[in-house]
């Protein structure tokens, strides 16, 4: 017997290996790639399979293969099966939907389906799923579909997998498919392997179009009771669980014999799978029609604790974890109940299980053992701030021999936000103390995991490694900022634990949590130590750190934040100290205001053009401020009134209350806005002549004068531009009018305005002084309407309705969000919403992403969705003619398509002598890690080999017969033989 | 469905890739990555479930079946990992006892497979997954059939190979640095 070449010799395998240990893989690699490249184009066969195969093994390790896509085509077809296989291969593991030669392979893969020999007519069925597009699919749905019919069991599971593939991306196959699919599955004489397989197919597509399956249930009833294949009877109650929501009688029928299963099963995956079925079937949520229902609630649920408390298994910890999960949504009561073995998994050394008892943990806190489950979270996170996570419970369990294995800062961040979610859940309504909340909050802040690194994965650091961090870390800013808001009765607490941290910082430290650059709670603290500053302890302190961070590195919108709280606290620590103006807090005043003044100043120049803004605005009026200080003007109680009147009415209008983010658009739009109508109609022409008048460059310059001359008084400048502007065009006197004007009535006419408008916060009072933006053009198109703009001529919609606090007791009451029936042992009003009518949800769903973006690896099935198997599963014999030969015209113009297509590639492919590709191929990627040191530890496995069909029973009950013993050869071996 | 099979050894470095969905070969790789630095932070006596690597995670609901995976099982043998990425539609314990049927028929053909089976005996490993999983759908679990299925396509060429592969040249284990399986 001739031996077949053994393609991967020594060539490949032992010097890739040699090269990897020895540390000069890349050279080795790039070494190969050219030698493949060569041998690839080789006349003799051999070499040319050989060479892919190195191709497709490096491929693995991320050299990109694309290039060599013809030449797999012609390893495709080859003569030899060996051959042939590793050409498949390469096209599975290369070819993508866009790869040019794929239409070449449509006659190859026609003729292999119709090949003689059974392994020949697998390969493109089991290459088919990896590389179908629409128009591949179509020329070979008849080629497929005839193969499904075929006399051997092993050529019919593969085309019935095959044909859902094809119908995955050409639904209308399955109208063709399905009642040959039906047959298979309705044979009693049909193989078990064909059976499961069709099974494994309707349990993918049932999740999808439950209804077309229902006529067949009394089938899926019959191949579960009559059992044998534990996988396909996990399919098939998996497969009920979508059926019974549709039909509530089947529940009834189901009962029976999944009962016997729990009961009698020595498979842990297919009682599991029972109990599993059971809660999303919605069996449990039946309409009192079962008088057996609390019988199998507690069945279920006791088996699952019994899965939780049994030490032996991990993996039944998980699931069963898993299934409470499941059921906590609709029953939370039912699972509370074992609270205690869910609670003792929070403390499990294994973190996929500690993260799905976290998740439950959450869904089933009440207000009675909120504190408690929150407190316990908080003693974790303290726990692994100080010891390392495992140095106490298994010491060795790193894999890699490194001396502990922290507590992952994913860990920590889930565990943070999950506090925050239990504690906020349904507006705050299991949340009794707010007091105590705050305390929680700080202590949280203090938590947070430190950006330093200490978490690394290998050597590489993922880029988004502590965007979870800094995401909770702003979730907890806004938590305490929300409860100043809304939760009046703690405001001052809230605002003095926010200046507690702010103080906490004080300086030395400069990447503290607080002001850690990448987290944002300092933003929402500085906003409300600012406004809420009437509750500070000690404002001057508080302000002087508000000023010593916006000279840090944080982000924009943090230092814009803090910006705006600079002069809240500077107003209320002028208008707090009621001893009256004297020398001394002149000088502590003025001194103050030069701080401020200092840091605007270095701010005004800043790259974030909001900060800049800001820090402008605020520059002018802190610098009118210090003017005031110094000019010694005072009003009745010797303050100076900027200081005492006017700067406080910035700020201090009406109280702010959280407004829904759907408000804003039930704000009705006035009658009479159109925002069409042009403000003047020949305004085109008003602008060509201002470019025509040599006043057109004194535009920019005065906008450069704007930005980079800081001290240049504005007023002066636009006298000094008037003259000129005056003399230039006659036409323009009225504006010189108005410009006049300015200083005398229209002065008048703001103090007046100003005076109506201090107490309206929706009104912006800022002194006119600093008029930075009337440049020319402003005037020029302000005058050319004649008058002023009339701003209080706009109609303001009033936001507030009627009495505050006679709204939210009703809302309150409507909502429920306090529970009245409690007693508290404080009653806390939170503030809702505040909202125009109903909250329309339909307002935020449009405003939402339609669909969510595709995920990695994910198969597209929705193209099912809309596609029914109606009447030709039902009646196979009653699909029209017309429908038919539609799909048969169609599937001519595919065919012709298809068949041109091919002709123009394949004279191209003969036209041009690839060239351009380099020939040692491409690096796609590769990357360098340390190696770690092999776990010389053998993992025993699980014992559970039956060689039955029935081979996949788990039977973790005989746990105990795990082989542990060490074997003397460390192979990759099962451990059938000790069972 | 199964949306991968990845099998890699105790360094990461990947001895079988399939993925059952189109994808491109640096996504493939970050992926790859991901998953070993989460399987390499695992002590031996944890479960055989993975919390999603962040490639995958995002976006991912729990609530309902649907096209996305949500699962990621793994299983370590000597030096090892077999790793399954799948959706809500397959049971996370029949998936590890899938993986299992997969070793055993990899033992099979190999007799007492080792790491270095598998990187010469690259197609044959790839032939016997062929026989248990077609495009992400499970067709075989029974290991005598699917031993069966492998060795009407080649014989008993894929013991073979391995033998004479192995026992030319240097020696098994031979090389520095492989010594923890031998």
């Amino acid at each position: 017997m001739k031996h077949p070449e053994n393609p991967l010799d020594k060539s490949l395998g032992f010097k890739i290996l040699a090269a990897l240990h020895n540390g000069s893989e890349e050279d080795y690699i790039q070494h190969s790639l050219r030698e493949c490249k060569a041998e690839i184009k080789s006349q003799d066969m051999d070499k040319k399979a050989t060479a892919l195969l190195k191709l497709i093994y490096l491929e693995m390790f991320g050299y990109d293969m694309s290039w060599a896509s013809f030449h797999v085509l012609e390893v495709m077809s080859s003569t030899k099966y060996l051959q042939k296989r590793s050409g498949y291969l390469a096209a599975v593991q290369s070819f993508r939907q866009d790869t040019e030669v794929l239409m070449l392979a449509t006659n190859l893969l026609k003729k292999d389906l119709a090949s003689s020999s059974i392994p020949n007519m697998s390969l493109p069925l089991l290459c088919l799923p990896s590389m179908i597009t629409t128009s591949l699919a179509m020329s070979l749905l008849q080629d497929v579909l005839s193969r499904i019919s075929h006399s051997h069991a092993a050529v019919r599971k593969k085309a019935v997998v095959c044909l859902y593939r094809l119908a995955l991306v050409y639904p209308e196959s399955l109208k063709l498919a399905w009642p040959k699919l039906k047959d298979r599955l309705m044979d009693d004489e049909e193989d078990g392997s064909v059976t499961t397989a069709v099974i494994n197919v309707v349990c993918e597509l049932g999740w999808r179009r439950p209804e077309d399956f229902l006529p067949l249930a009394p089938r899926f009833f019959e191949l579960l009771v009559a059992g044998g294949n534990n996988w396909m009877a996990i399919k098939i109650i998996k497969l009920f669980a979508t059926l019974t929501p549709l039909e509530p009688r089947l529940t009834r029928k189901l009962l029976r014999p999944l009962m016997n299963i729990i009961q009698s099963t020595t498979a842990m995956s297919l009682l599991y799978e029972c109990i599993n079925g059971i809660i999303q079937g919605g069996i449990l949520d039946g309409d009192g029609g079962l008088e057996e229902q609390d019988e199998i609630a507690s069945l279920c649920v006791g088996k699952l604790r019994g899965m939780l408390v049994t030490d032996s298994d991990p993996n039944l910890k998980y699931v069963a974890l898993l299934a409470f999960n499941r059921i906590a949504v609709p029953y939370p009561v039912m699972v509370s109940d074992h609270r205690d073995v869910i609670m003792n998994c929070l403390e499990d050394a294994d973190i996929s299980i500690r993260l799905q008892a976290l998740e439950l943990v959450a869904r089933i806190v009440t207000s009675d053992t909120l504190q408690p489950t929150v407190h316990h979270l908080l003693d974790q996170l303290r726990q692994v701030e100080h010891i390392e996570w495992g140095d106490s419970d298994t010491p060795t369990q790193s894999p890699n021999g490194s001396p502990s294995n922290p507590l992952p800062c994913s860990y920590r961040v889930e565990v943070i936000n999950r506090i925050l979610d239990i504690c906020s859940y349904n507006y705050y309504s299991e949340l009794l103390d707010f007091e105590w909340y705050v305390d929680v909050l700080i202590q949280l802040v203090k938590l947070l995991p430190s950006d330093g690194g200490d978490y690394r994965i290998g050597d590489i650091m993922y880029e988004s490694e502590n965007a979870p961090a800094a995401a909770s870390a702003s979730r907890i800013g806004s938590e305490i900022r929300n409860i100043a808001v809304r939760v009046k009765d703690v405001r001052m607490e809230t605002t003095r634990a926010a200046e507690t941290l702010i103080l906490s910082d004080s300086g030395n430290d400069l990447f503290s949590t607080v002001s850690n650059p990448n987290h944002n709670v300092l933003g929402c603290l500085a906003w409300v130590v600012g406004e809420f500053s009437e509750h500070l302890l000690i404002p001057d302190q508080t302000l002087k750190l508000l000023i010593d961070f916006s000279y840090m590195p944080l982000s924009p919108r943090t230092i814009s934040l803090c910006l705006q709280a600079i002069p809240k606290v500077l107003v209320r620590l002028i208008s707090n100290n009621a001893s009256g103006w004297n020398p001394l807090r002149k000088g502590e005043t003025s001194l103050l205001l030069a701080q401020i003044i200092g840091v605007l100043d270095a701010l005004a120049s800043h790259p974030d053009l909001d900060v800049q803004e800001r820090a402008i605005e605020f520059l002018e009026v802190m610098r009118l401020a210090s003017d005031a200080v110094h000019s010694g003007s005072h009003g009745e109680d010797g303050v100076p009134p900027l200081l005492g009147y006017l700067l406080p009415s910035l700020f201090y209008g009406l109280e702010l209350n959280p407004v829904s983010a759907n408000a804003q658009h039930k704000v009705p739009l006035p009658g009479d806005l159109d925002l069409d109508q042009p403000l003047n109609s020949n305004i085109r022409q008003l602008f060509q002549e201002h470019d025509k008048t040599p006043f057109s460059i004194e535009v920019p310059r005065s906008l450069q004068d704007f930005y980079y001359i800081k001290d240049t008084p504005t007023l002066s400048k636009q006298q000094a531009e008037v003259p000129q502007f005056d003399a230039q065009s006659g036409s323009y006197q009225k504006i010189t009018e108005g410009l006049f004007q300015e200083s005398t009535t229209w002065t008048k006419r703001r103090v007046e305005r100003k005076e109506r408008n201090r107490d309206d916060p929706f009104y912006i009072g800022v002194d006119d002084d600093s008029s930075g933006v009337s440049t020319p053009f402003h005037q020029a198109l302000n005058a050319s309407n004649g008058t002023e703009l009339d701003i209080d001529s706009i109609p303001i919609i009033d936001l507030k309705l009627d009495d505050v606090q006679s709204y939210h007791q009703s809302s309150q009451g409507s909502r429920e969000n306090v529970k009245a029936a409690k007693t508290f042992p404080r009653k806390y009003n939170i503030i809702p919403d505040e909202m125009i009518g109903a909250d329309d949800v339909g307002l935020e769903r449009v405003k939402a992403p339609n669909r969510p973006k595709r995920q990695l690896l994910q198969v597209d099935s929705s193209g099912l969705k809309s596609f029914t198997l109606g009447e030709e599963a039902a009646h196979p014999g009653s699909s029209g003619a017309s429908p038919k030969a539609g799909h048969e015209t169609e599937m001519a113009i595919a065919m012709k398509e298809v068949e041109r297509v091919r002709l123009e590639m394949q004279r191209a492919s003969e036209r041009i002598q690839p060239k351009g590709i380099p020939a040692e191929g491409t690096m796609v990627k590769k990357k360098r890690r340390v190696k770690k040191s092999a776990v010389g530890q053998q993992r025993d496995t699980t014992g559970l080999s039956n060689k039955d069909d029935a081979s996949l029973a788990i039977d973790n009950t005989q746990q105990q017969t795990r082989s542990q013993k060490s074997k003397t050869k460390k192979k990759v071996k099962g451990s059938q033989t000790e069972q | 469905m199964i949306n991968a099979v990845l099998v890699f050894n105790n360094n990461g470095q990947p001895r079988m890739t399939k993925f059952y969905t189109q994808i491109d070969t640096q996504t493939k790789q970050s992926l790859i990555a991901q998953i070993y630095d989460l399987v390499a932070q695992r002590p031996p006596s944890a479960c055989n479930f993975l919390p999603l690597p962040p490639l995958l995670a995002r976006g991912a609901s729990s609530t309902g079946p649907s096209d996305a995976p949500t699962q990621v099982t793994y299983r370590t043998y000597a030096t090892l990992s077999f790793i399954m990425i799948s959706t809500s539609t397959e049971s996370p314990l029949a998936l590890i006892d899938l993986i299992q049927v997969f070793v055993e028929a990899l033992d099979r053909m190999f007799e007492n497979v080792c790491e270095l089976d598998l990187i010469f005996g690259y197609e044959t490993m790839h032939a016997v997954l062929g026989e248990m999983i077609v495009g992400g759908v499970v067709i075989e679990t029974n290991i005598d059939k699917i031993v069966a299925g492998v060795r009407s396509q080649e014989g008993t060429t894929g013991k073979k190979k391995a033998i004479q592969a192995a026992s030319s040249g240097v020696g098994r284990g031979g090389l520095p640095g492989l010594g923890a399986w031998r």
